[in-house]
């Protein structure tokens, strides 16, 4: 699930469908206009309605926004495997092309790219 | 501690008390008042976790937040108080907080609420909160983030 701002989950959607191709796996949410305890409710429903018993993981903007907080209180209470914050596009493609590898492999690599992804020129 | 803000916001900490009126007011601590979050350890460490570098959190029952508020104000440091709702921190300026502006960020839609913003829903009981700090003095606004438009609630009731 990719949950953040705006309408900034749906443009990581879109970006990585013109990069990557159709992406079935991953549910895009805005937190636009609901409570924390609504946000936390619709990505339940979301979880019960798509996850069919596998593991997902929380993609997230800031760490320190609802939408943090919500992934949180799911991780606390076992509903997604891990949740991933400050994300960027570099991440995200890593996680498409890669999370079929064990979590323990899978977390250092999309790290990884994503941090060696930033930077400025010149 | 100079109180930077007042701040009605269901969403208590999260994106725009942290990032927007954090950042610009300069915020050093959050004060929470919730009676029970004050009294949960556990939803406590989930608010606080995600909290950036520099910005502390507390969470005070209101008993607590009348007691103190008026001494800490004294010191230093710049705090950004932080209520669930209108009724609690009205509740603070009885209790004799200096109050002496309300800002009013997310207030959702939810059963008996009605639509005056939108991001912010009141019912009966939030509309005459708002009358009652205007007829006290007290300005009631509501302004989500920096930079937005600042709405007089007692004009749009």
């Amino acid at each position: 699930m990719i949950v953040a701002h705006g309408g900034l989950a749906e443009g990581f959607l879109s970006a990585l469908t013109r990069v990557a191709g159709p992406q079935e796996n991953l549910w895009p949410l805005s937190n636009e206009a609901l409570s924390g305890e609504a946000l936390t409710a619709r990505l339940g429903e979301l979880l019960d309605a798509r996850a069919r018993g596998r593991e997902v993981f929380l993609f997230t903007d800031l760490d320190a926004g609802s939408c943090g907080l919500a992934g949180r209180r799911l991780l606390a209470d076992d509903r997604v495997r891990a949740v991933f914050f400050g994300i960027n596009l570099p991440l995200l493609i890593e996680f498409v092309f890669r999370q079929a590898e064990p979590l323990d492999k899978l977390v250092p690599l999309m790290i990884t790219k994503s941090r060696a992804a930033l930077g400025v020129r010149p | 501690m100079t109180v930077v803000l007042f701040r009605v916001d269901e969403r208590l900490i999260h994106g725009q008390v942290v990032v927007g009126w954090g950042r610009l007011l300069e915020a050093e601590s959050l004060v929470v008042v919730s009676d029970e979050l004050a009294g949960s350890a556990s939803e406590q460490e989930i608010y606080r976790t995600g909290l950036p570098s520099g910005l502390e959190a507390d969470f005070w029952t209101e008993a607590m937040a009348a007691a103190r508020l008026p001494e800490v104000m004294e010191s230093d440091a710049r705090i950004l108080v932080l209520t669930p709702d209108l009724g609690t921190m009205w509740r603070l300026a009885v209790a004799g907080v200096p109050i002496h502006e309300v800002n009013v960020g997310g207030l959702h839609a939810a059963s008996g609420r009605e639509s005056v913003l939108p991001y912010v829903y009141l019912d009966p009981d939030d509309r005459q909160r708002v009358r009652d700090f205007e007829a006290a003095g007290v300005r009631v606004t509501a302004q989500d983030v920096p930079g937005g438009v600042r709405v007089r609630l007692e004009r749009v009731l």
